[in-house]
């Protein structure tokens, strides 16, 4: 009985072994064939060139911080009113005499923003609007564990809400902090470029609403849009260069106190 | 074929035929279409309704008062800057005018002294000096700043 027993128990741990081994196999024998039962692969990439390529230039030297933009930002996307959700915000930078920097944005500079430090403290201040950069090698990407957020063919980073199952990962990848967690959809939440407007040929609403003109919209593939206008007369950067995000948000005269 | 080598390739079948069972169901339609992600998730995004309708849609009734703003300072400053829409009337403005009161905090967003914002361009005011305790618009049309209204 015994014996028995031990012979049966064996040529079932076999077979299991095997069919898991095998299918493993298969599977990776099936899986480089696939490309030939969808030869779609060539069409997109031809595709992907006619779609427009969006970026954004932030022009820092026009930029007031009157949080126009962060306001209708979240009238746009319904973005909870509580002064720690958004999508965009304006942060304003005051480096005093002394070289300390101080970094403020209360409610995101909804408002306008006021500043606090004396007259007499501050070597320069500046304004700052940020936004998700909408990198080309989006961290935030890479960490979603569903693919519940992607590029979009046509640049934007998206979050797909319906298939996210809110671990946050992707808030803590991101190195712009450009992310939070909706409490009404309880999944992650981010500057979307307004896609909605800008599939129907509106700007985004911090670009329609600014009133110095400090953010710049536009197709990088388009060699005649405004964007590539601003890129070409300014010296541009984007954020955090050494961690090569690849980001299609461009700020002209950045300071180096910018994080 | 020896039962054995039969069986074990059954189970093997039957195994793999789950497992590809297991994946059609699982994935959800759409899926991978453009990359590893929901195709139709872009149009989800896409859903969205536009509150902020822009400037050529202003345009088709206040083209007077576009007119009026061309020619004076504010011409860059789109009507929506201002005039954000209120959220329940976000199809017809006429329900729900986007009425700004023009008072001195409305207006200090963008004027108020702030070593910050660039010094020419925006002027800039210390409203406490600035005829304190009147709204802005009592003496300037915010359309045409610099058509002071006699008093």
């Amino acid at each position: 009985m015994g014996t028995e027993r031990k012979v049966n128990n064996r040529r079932k741990f076999f077979q299991t072994s095997a069919a898991l081994v095998g299918g493993t196999l298969l599977y990776a024998i099936i899986k480089p064939f696939e490309a030939l039962a969808q030869p779609k692969e060539e069409e997109l990439k031809t595709d992907k060139a006619n779609l427009p390529l969006w970026g954004m230039g932030v022009d820092l030297e026009k930029c007031i911080g009157c949080g126009k933009c962060a306001e209708a930002c979240k009238i746009e996307n319904k973005v909870p009113k509580e002064p720690f959700y958004f999508r965009t915000w304006v942060e304003q930078y005051t480096v005093k005499n002394d070289g300390t920097v101080k970094i403020e944005s209360p409610n995101g500079g909804i408002g306008g923003l006021k500043q606090s430090v004396p007259d007499e403290e501050i070597f320069k201040s500046f304004m700052v609007p940020k936004l998700c950069n909408h990198c080309t090698k989006a961290p935030c990407v890479q960490a979603c564990p569903v693919g519940a957020t992607f590029i979009s063919p046509d640049g934007v980073v998206l979050v797909d809400e319906t298939y996210c199952i809110g671990c946050s990962y992707c808030i803590q990848a991101c190195p712009y902090g450009a992310r939070f967690m909706n409490p009404i959809t309880k999944v992650a939440d981010k500057c979307t470029f307004c896609y909605h407007r800008i599939n129907e040929g509106l700007q985004p609403a911090c670009v329609e609403v600014c009133p110095t003109n400090a953010r710049i919209f536009g197709d990088l593939r388009d060699k005649e849009s405004d964007l590539v206008n601003f890129l070409q007369v300014n010296p541009t950067q984007v954020l955090k260069p050494h961690l090569n995000t690849h980001s299609r948000v461009f700020y002209n005269g950045l300071s180096s106190e910018v994080k | 074929m020896p039962k054995l080598i039969f069986r074990l390739f059954l189970t093997f079948v039957v195994f793999v035929g789950i497992f590809i069972l297991i994946q059609q169901l699982l994935t959800p339609e759409s899926f991978g279409e453009y990359g590893h992600y929901r195709a139709n998730a872009i149009d989800d995004n896409k859903m969205s309704t536009s509150f902020y309708k822009g400037e050529a849609k202003c345009n088709e009734c206040h083209q007077d008062i576009f007119d009026q703003k061309a020619l004076d300072v504010h011409d860059a400053v789109r009507c929506e800057s201002c005039h954000s829409p209120k959220i329940d009337a976000s199809t017809d403005c006429k329900v729900s005018p986007p009425i700004v009161k023009g008072t001195i905090k409305f207006c200090a967003e963008c004027h108020a002294t702030n070593p910050a914002r660039l010094k020419k361009g925006v002027p800039q005011l210390n409203f406490k000096e600035h005829y304190d305790k009147q709204n802005c618009i009592e003496c300037h049309n915010p359309h045409a700043p610099w058509e002071l209204k006699e008093k």
